[in-house]
């Protein structure tokens, strides 16, 4: 596989649907870490990692804090938790306040991966209601690093691609089956 | 002056000691307030001498001290089917709420244990190094707005453990003058007392039973954390129980000395 070390995707509305889609498609010899922050609706507080699991043939967790990213396992920031990559190749977490209204906030996942990974990151952007994340794949673009944003036509929401496209240009933008083959060529 | 020079300095000159948190988290912290104060970390250190009220500030942005009530209630109702079923069946029960912050979780688990029938034996202290937020525990007064959460959290919990008490059985809400507070018979109960992790004994000179210390550990490296674990070793009865945050687990070396048992740990 390539040289990339992780794939981190951030999304809102619509985008648990896209992710179930993109893990059940994802060929089971994909190997490099996947980095989820989704937003979440306040009344759904867990299951989600559940109904991930059932779909995906990777195993799906919500990391602790500090534990190690490792290779082939699916991360997904927990409810109520700011999820951050750190240098040396742990996960941590944090309660702070909310950013852009959200935590777990994407742009502070994507941010943190673009500092750890620089060139060796892929950020994705997918459906959303809201602003979170454009800054933060910006940043993951501006080190270097392979960036997508979902086609807002193909989106439920556009609003959070959208934003993305309006503060940087991605390398390709793509709808979710393409971001899915795109990962399986890797 | 990169961020641990700055700790340094401001530990010699402020008093305050941040050296061993987790130097990543608190490195993205400090670049966020000298964003915020438009100031380099000299600049940033000599405001923060000179200034009181900024230094305050600061203090609490780098400790963060977000909290609710009923936090993450999944959590808060495995441990009322559990932890809170095996108290010591007589005699006082003692708990320690580290970090306590504004007092929400200290007044969620008194509300268990009314619930449970205990709250008569119960003696609860909560530690906090912020001396503001301390000050709000004792009172144990909240803003309403933007907190509907509470309520939220609170009725969940109750429906889940079966309880038909309402919120305002614990709580006087006063919504001209924008304030939820807790009522009196459970406010008498806690001791708020400030202790900083870092320098402090602990204030109160009981063993204790339960031990809380959520969303605390993870912003101290291993170091503060192994100190941490010690102190509370050094308090707690044999048979006592540790309460984490919901994504944290018992720091490596001492993870021999507890049994996981879903939401708590049990000493062993
Ligand atoms: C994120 S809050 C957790 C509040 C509560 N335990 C909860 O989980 O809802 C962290 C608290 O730890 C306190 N804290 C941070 N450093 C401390 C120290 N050195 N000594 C004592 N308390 C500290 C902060 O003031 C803050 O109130």
């Amino acid at each position: 596989m390539s040289d990339y070390k992780a794939v981190v995707i951030g999304g809102s509305a619509g985008s648990f649907a896209v992710v179930l889609k993109m893990l059940a498609n994802l060929k089971p010899t994909f190997d490099l870490p996947i980095i989820i922050c989704m937003h979440r609706l306040k009344h759904i507080r867990s299951g989600l990692v559940e109904s991930l699991n059932v779909k995906s043939s990777k195993e799906v967790i919500e990391p602790y804090d500090k534990q190690r990213i490792e290779k082939g396992l699916i991360y997904l920031a927990p409810s109520n938790y700011h999820m951050f990559i750190e240098f040396d190749g742990t996960i941590s977490l944090s309660t702070e306040d909310m950013n852009n209204q959200s935590r777990p906030s994407i742009d502070y996942t994507l941010s943190s991966a673009a500092d750890a990974y620089r060139d060796k990151c892929i950020g994705i952007i997918l459906t959303g209601a809201n602003k979170d994340g454009a800054k933060g794949l910006k940043d993951i673009s501006d080190k270097g690093g392979f960036t997508i944003v979902q086609d807002p036509k193909t989106a439920d929401v556009p609003t959070m691609p959208k934003a993305a496209l309006e503060v940087m240009k991605p390398n390709l933008i793509l709808s979710p089956e393409q971001i899915t083959d795109y990962l399986n060529k890797l | 002056m990169d961020a641990k020079e700055f700790l340094v300095q401001m530990k010699s000159r402020t008093g305050y000691d941040f050296c061993d948190y987790s130097s990543l988290s608190i490195t993205r912290r400090l670049e966020k307030i000298c964003e915020e104060n438009g100031a380099t970390y000299e600049q940033l250190l000599s405001k923060l001498v000179a200034d009181k009220v900024l230094l305050a500030k600061v203090v609490e942005d780098i400790t963060v001290n977000t909290t609710e009530l009923f936090r993450d209630p999944e959590v808060w109702i495995s441990l009322y089917k559990t932890m809170y079923q095996r108290l010591p069946a007589s005699g006082p029960i003692t708990f320690w709420h580290i970090g306590c912050s504004v007092g929400l979780e200290t007044y969620s688990s008194l509300i268990l244990l009314k619930e449970v029938g205990v709250l008569d034996r119960v003696r609860a202290f909560g530690t906090d190094l912020n001396p503001r937020v301390i000050n709000v525990a004792k009172l144990g007064r909240y803003a309403y707005k933007f907190n509907s959460h509470f309520i939220k959290n609170f009725d969940e919990v109750m429906k889940n453990i079966g309880s038909s008490s309402k919120f305002e059985d614990y709580f006087d809400i006063d919504e001209k003058a924008d304030t939820i507070t807790v009522k009196p018979f459970l406010s008498a109960v806690p001791k708020f007392m400030q202790q900083n992790l870092v320098q402090d004994k602990v204030p109160f000179p009981y063993k204790v039973d339960v031990v809380f210390v959520r969303n605390v550990l993870i912003y101290f490296n291993d170091a503060l954390q192994a100190k941490v674990m010690q102190m509370i070793n050094t308090k707690m009865y044999d048979e006592g129980m540790l309460v984490l945050g919901k994504q944290e687990l018992i720091p490596n070396r001492y993870s021999g000395q507890y049994k996981q048992l879903g939401f708590y740990h049990k000493r062993m």
